[in-house]
């Protein structure tokens, strides 16, 4: 709750702290203008245009329907990856031995392209959204899972030492000593997964799905309307930046807050 | 851990050794801490202190030799403050009252009341730890262990990285618990004047191995030492051939042993000195 009021009472401050994020985006659009300028509206659509496009699309009501089916896909995988991520890694974070074994099992699995996995969940789960989440899934869980492992592996064992001493159950062990300091480190996995979810939620549906913004993807593209193909994926990294910089970013201050001098 | 615990508990250890693979930090240690009791362990760095510490605290696992204790709530203090940097200094303070099922309000009223008591004020209390200076912290630390109202407390050089007049508060902070509640206390330090200060009985270690060279009682209580008896008596005890070989000091030279010892110290008492520590005062 209290976090829930500081989320909401930081917002202002938080927006008007933004000015030089929303300045270097518009130097973007400035670029992407020129770019259209020098290579015509065929290649490279100038902004104008693409939002243009995007506002048509969300006015139609096309876009809704596919922006809810992709982002359930993305964020169903996420939270499978985050819930077993982070449990698996700081369980393996506990133990030497599991973190030993488990370092190359992950480099296997960052290594892997998620294209490979994606055909492989195209032959398991076939046209159905297990597709999508799986793939996504696959995608974020080594990531979160190093991340809870390097953040239990890095507590400092002089504070393991003082909470055998002063007897603390295993329950206080875990809220008091271990998440505070894990969540340090997981948390900006989690927000690296949320964008390779969000990337990879669309490329699973371009290739192997009816609907979702994957699927529109592929269908603008057959029609070579660039226009249209940039406001869907407009849309898609303007969600994720909402996501990301609305509701993450500013919980993750709140919970550091123990970092900071000011404030 | 046995019966006898009701009265009188005590901490006995017997022929205690241990060693990280081939190397011998503790060879056949033996001392006995009474209720009430305020002992020291001094000696050189890396003469197994610290090994010796944890072992009584339960952190290390006994190799060998036996280790009895019958203090049923220890607390430990620490070389360094160790606090958790994502909880408040009360919060800090309160955590052993935490792991041991006290409510918020009670553990934090008791909290407040021992941090007063160790001269941290509101304001502190309410920070992370990250906002205190260093001697901020040793209290809050100081006061985490105290809080528990712990009838044994282990204290690993707890105040060597503070400065003399903090040392002096602390020192003083904690023979008043000391006293009052008639806690036992196991002390590190390779500081032999604040063992001298502070102990009943000084155990001198040396290294490799870790083992006791010299036992000394010290005859007057901790709170009736005044500084030049502190003064005179370090010089006494460094005079003995074993203690000076612990801390790999060159074996006493005449003018040492004259008493000049110490003749930087300024004179806290006019006649009472070190610089005249043969002349026999109101103590030992």
């Amino acid at each position: 709750m209290n976090l829930l009021r500081a989320w909401l009472g930081g917002i202002p401050a938080y927006l008007w702290s933004g000015w030089g994020a929303v300045a270097s985006l518009f130097l973007l659009f400035a670029a992407w203008e020129g770019a259209s300028a020098v290579y015509g509206a065929l290649i490279l659509p100038d902004p104008a245009t693409v939002f243009a496009t995007l506002a048509g699309l969300i006015e139609s009501g096309a876009a809704w329907p596919e922006l809810a089916v992709t982002a359930r896909r993305a964020l169903t995988g996420l939270a499978l990856a985050i819930a077993a991520g982070s449990v698996l890694g700081m369980l393996a974070g506990v133990s030497l031995t599991a973190s030993m074994m488990a370092r190359p099992l992950v480099t296997v699995l960052l290594g892997t392209p998620p294209i490979a996995w994606l055909v492989l969940a195209m032959l398991w789960f076939g046209a159905s959204d297990g597709t999508p989440v799986f793939t996504v899934f696959v995608a974020c869980f080594p990531v979160i899972f190093v991340g809870a492992l390097q953040g239990t592996r890095t507590l400092d064992s002089h504070l393991k030492d003082m909470a055998a001493v002063f007897r603390l159950p295993a329950r206080m062990k875990l809220f008091d000593l271990y998440l505070p300091h894990v969540v340090s480190y997981l948390f900006p996995a989690w927000i690296t997964a949320l964008g390779t979810a969000w990337k990879v939620v669309v490329m699973a549906e371009l290739l192997s799905s009816a609907d979702g913004v994957g699927a529109a993807l592929a269908v603008s593209r057959s029609h070579l309307d660039t226009a249209a193909t940039l406001a869907w994926i407009s849309a898609v990294v303007g969600s994720l930046l909402a996501v990301e910089y609305l509701l993450l970013e500013p919980i993750k201050r709140e919970l550091e807050r123990w970092r900071q001098n000011e404030r | 851990m046995n019966a006898e615990h009701t009265h009188a508990p005590r901490l006995e250890v017997r022929g205690l050794s241990h060693a990280y693979a081939l190397k011998t930090v503790l060879d056949a240690v033996d001392l006995t801490l009474e209720a009430g009791r305020v002992l020291a362990l001094v000696g050189p760095s890396g003469c197994g202190k610290t090994t010796l510490l944890h072992l009584c605290a339960g952190l290390l696992t006994r190799q060998s030799g036996t280790l009895a204790n019958g203090f049923r709530r220890p607390a430990v203090m620490f070389q360094q403050p160790r606090l958790l940097p994502w909880k408040t200094t009360r919060d800090n303070i309160a955590i052993g009252l935490k792991a041991a099922g006290v409510q918020r309000g009670e553990r934090l009223a008791r909290a407040d009341a021992i941090g007063q008591t160790v001269g941290l004020d509101a304001l502190a209390l309410g920070q992370f730890p990250h906002a205190l200076s260093g001697g901020m912290q040793s209290r809050a630390a100081l006061a985490r262990a105290l809080v528990l109202a712990p009838d044994l407390l282990l204290m690993d050089e707890p105040f060597a990285a503070l400065d003399i007049g903090l040392k002096g508060q602390l020192h003083r902070l904690l023979l008043e618990h000391q006293a009052e509640r008639g806690l036992a206390v196991l002390m590190i330090t390779h500081d032999l004047m604040e063992a001298i200060r502070l102990a009943d009985t000084v155990l001198v270690m040396a290294a490799e191995p870790g083992r006791i060279v010299h036992r000394f009682t010290l005859p007057t209580p901790a709170r009736r030492r005044d500084d030049a008896a502190v003064y005179r008596t370090t010089a006494e005890l460094l005079q003995v051939p074993a203690v000076r070989a612990s801390f790999g000091l060159e074996a006493a030279a005449a003018g040492i042993s004259d008493g000049s010892v110490l003749p930087l110290h300024a004179t806290p008492h006019a006649g009472d000195a070190p610089a005249a520590p043969r002349k026999k005062g109101h103590s030992c």
